[in-house]
């Protein structure tokens, strides 16, 4: 029944003769793993077909609510953060596994006659995947998409005469808008698959025309007589190589718990841009086009380049594919290379020690963890930036200048009746008062507590212990947690801080669970409680406070610590572990465990 | 010989892996393809909807609101949408009875008769009392009704459920 049913189809389609004529190539000197690369490509470009195509149903290209499609792809829906991450992160290994084929194509000298065509065909798949990575990064409209694209349309700008013109064309106006976005969605979408398919057609169609090239040193015999059939023996290799990346990929996804998604793109911050890391060279040889010399960081070494690649066919004409008989070619092709990889380890050096870039990252991080946290109730229509009109944030701190500025400082604004709230809860804040509670910025005069006498790391130690009682700690260093518990409950805090039962008390605050949401509102609530300051008390109870005003000072004091994720609204709590497929795991919790 | 039982080999672990592969990468699509069988999408965010204060409901007359509610959909959050409307009526014993404006003949919408003190159907001539029971016309049933229920002197209906 089922082989009458083949027949049928067979003698409808040729269905079978056509796999055969696909898979029937021979291979002459047989199978190599040096030639999984190009076949490695295939797969992942279906890869990233595949994927995207599943992505493209949970996506809204507007400037309104693309953040809010990708926010609802990568933390409500099952496995959508997984397979925003392969997406993601293939188009990094297709990058990767692009430059790896071009050089091993360059080496064994494939692009020489009559090959010159497949190596122009592929010169400009490598230009389109640069078109995918650009018009991809922009898609989910967060910070870090809108304002690295930015960099690349002005770019676009710098080219004489037309440059303007074309910035206007990619943008879909003047400044950035819907119109950006459904550019760069019809590009990434349409138009550069459909033609990355078309010249994949003629790459592999003249590929099969004219056959593998095999190591220089292939005696011609071997080359002559020993061929080996595509399928199976070929194409094992090609599976094992594409399993592997898959695998490699699926792991860096695990690991990096999905693509990073920042906060909504806010046209009013100044955010530092940075491309994705196969650009940074590019990004990096303008910091020495400064000026006048700017397009030649931005046209002229690019297009110097490019020429060289589709002209190389033709002016290395020498039949010998021996590489000591094209020593200049190498000479330019690697050190294009070298160019591009110190300029990238520059820019990555340079980006690891600057500090603005390290706070940006961050900010970055907690506004994200922040936005995520905002958008769980829904982002309004007017688009993913109002979810911060909302924000408890903004209430606290209107609370915060009403009630407690006038004796708590914040930079330079307030009195100075009660300690400075300047990075209030930070790591910094807390090590200065365990090391000197009477200096100025704490308790002054009115401090009880001696200062401790011990070497700022033992402070640190401390600091973190007290510190991971509250959640959201970031970079949270579990030894020195381990350390600060060991020095404050067997030395002198313990005397007269009560710590480990939430209801004892002893003539000094209780610091279980120090400055948690609970100990916190309890605390401004009652400060004079004898679990508290007791008698000693100096601050006015705030009991007229109603639960959500509470909860959003609270917000309010956990955002003046640099070294604090938010996390708000206690009954997720519960809620957040993590099961497999279920839920993004990169939620604000997870920051802690990073050390 | 043997290198045709290298093939055959070789085909049979190839399927195998290409099977691994293939799987591999179907099943977290699959799992994001079917997220609308295991999620609700769009929804209305409250069960019970708020019409107003009772003292703003005239004993014995029926009174026609509107229900608003906020609605999620997907991300986006919809405050105040206007869903549809009601009849209220409240009783002298301060009980409620929240008609649907909707006959339940073909669905038209039905108004309150102030000189009759009937509910009328205009399209096929229905007629109900104030209790929403049939009195003449092609209605095969009393006026659907909700749920209701009266929480610090709101009027509230649960707008999901016919009854």
């Amino acid at each position: 029944m089922a082989n009458k049913l083949g027949e049928w189809i067979e003698d409808r389609t040729g269905l079978s003769k056509l796999l055969k004529a696909a898979l029937d190539e021979p291979v002459h000197g047989g199978a190599k793993w040096s030639y999984i690369f190009g076949s490695g490509l295939v797969f992942l470009f279906v890869l990233q077909a595949v994927t995207g195509i599943f992505m493209a149903s949970y996506y809204s290209p507007s400037s309104t609510a693309a953040w809010g499609s990708v926010y609802y792809l990568q933390y409500k829906t099952s496995f959508g953060w997984f397979v925003r991450g392969v997406h993601h992160y293939g188009s990094s290994a297709m990058m990767i596994v692009a430059m790896v084929h071009m050089f091993q194509v360059f080496i064994f000298g494939a692009y020489k006659k009559p090959r010159e065509l497949n190596w122009i065909s592929g010169v400009i798949l490598l230009l389109f995947l640069a078109g995918f990575g650009l018009t991809g990064y922009l898609l989910p409209w967060d910070q870090k998409g809108y304002w690295a694209t930015q960099v690349a349309t002005n770019i676009m700008g710098t080219v004489p005469v037309i440059g303007k013109y074309i910035k206007i064309l990619h943008q879909g106006g003047a400044d950035y808008g819907n119109f950006t976005i459904t550019r760069f969605y019809t590009l990434h979408v349409f138009l550069l698959p459909i033609s990355l398919v078309f010249f994949l057609f003629i790459h592999i169609a003249l590929f099969r025309k004219h056959g593998v090239t095999p190591y220089w040193k292939m005696r011609e015999d071997v080359l002559r007589d020993r061929i080996d059939p595509f399928w199976p023996d070929q194409i094992f290799k090609d599976i094992v190589f594409a399993l592997g990346m898959y695998a490699v990929i699926a792991g860096v996804v695990f690991w990096t718990r999905g693509a990073e998604l920042q906060s909504p793109a806010d046209p009013a911050s100044n955010y530092l841009a940075r491309p994705e890391w196969y650009f940074l060279f590019l990004f990096e040889l303008l910091k020495y086009c400064q000026g006048k010399y700017l397009i030649v960081g931005t046209v002229i070494i690019p297009a110097l380049a490019l020429t060289f690649l589709f002209v190389l066919p033709f002016i290395d004409r020498n039949t010998s594919r021996y590489p000591s008989k094209r020593m200049p070619y190498f000479g330019a092709i690697f050190s294009g290379l070298t160019g591009a990889v110190v300029l990238t380890v520059l820019a990555m050096h340079h980006d690891s020690k600057d500090i603005h870039i390290i706070h940006q990252r961050e900010e970055a991080e907690k506004q994200a963890a922040r936005a995520v946290k905002l958008a769980e109730k829904g982002i309004p229509p007017t688009g993913a930036l109002s979810i911060f009109l909302h924000d408890p944030l903004a209430l606290g701190g209107k609370i915060f200048k009403e009630s407690c500025i006038g004796c708590h400082k914040i930079g330079v604004e307030g009195g100075d009746n009660g300690p400075d709230f300047t990075n209030f809860g930070s790591r910094e804040w807390i090590a200065g008062l365990l090391k000197n509670p009477k200096d100025v910025k704490y308790f002054k005069e009115s401090g009880a507590m001696p200062p401790i006498k011990l070497p700022d790391e033992s402070l640190l130690d401390m600091t973190e212990f007290l510190l991971s009682q509250s959640e959201g700690l970031i970079h949270q260093n579990a030894e020195r947690v381990e350390r600060g518990k060991e020095l404050v409950l067997k030395g002198n805090c313990v005397v007269c801080h009560p710590i480990g039962n939430k209801d004892l008390k002893k003539i000094a605050p209780n610091l279980t669970e120090y400055l948690s949401e609970t100990w916190l509102k309890e605390f401004i609530r009652n400060p004079g409680d004898p679990r508290f300051y007791g008698t000693r008390n100096k601050m006015p109870a705030f009991d007229r406070l109603t639960d959500s005003q509470l909860d959003a000072l609270i917000q309010y004091l956990f955002s003046l610590s640099k070294d604090r994720a938010l996390v708000s609204e206690k009954q997720e709590k519960g809620k957040r572990g993590y099961v497999f497929g279920l839920t993004s795991p990169r939620t604000m919790i997870t920051f802690q465990d990073k050390s | 010989m043997v290198e045709n039982n290298r093939r055959k080999f070789l085909k049979v672990v190839s399927h195998s892996l290409g099977g691994v592969l293939a799987a591999g990468i179907a099943a977290p699509l699959v799992g994001l393809g079917i997220h609308p069988w295991l999620k609700e999408t769009v929804y209305g965010t409250e069960d019970f909807i708020n019409l107003g204060k009772l003292e703003d409901f005239p004993v014995g007359i029926p009174k026609k609101m509107n229900v608003t509610s906020s609605k999620m959909d997907a991300w986006n959050v919809f405050e105040g949408l206007v869903m549809g409307s009601v009849w209220v009526l409240r009783k002298e014993d301060d009980s409620l009875k929240v008609f649907s404006v909707n006959c339940p003949h073909l669905g038209c919408g039905i108004n309150w008769g102030e000189d009759e003190k009937q509910f009328l159907c205009p399209c096929h001539e229905g007629v109900f009392d104030i209790n929403g029971k049939v009195l003449s016309g092609p209605a095969p049933r009393s006026l659907y009704s909700y749920e209701t229920k009266i929480e610090n002197d709101n009027v509230l209906v649960n707008y999901k459920k016919l009854i």
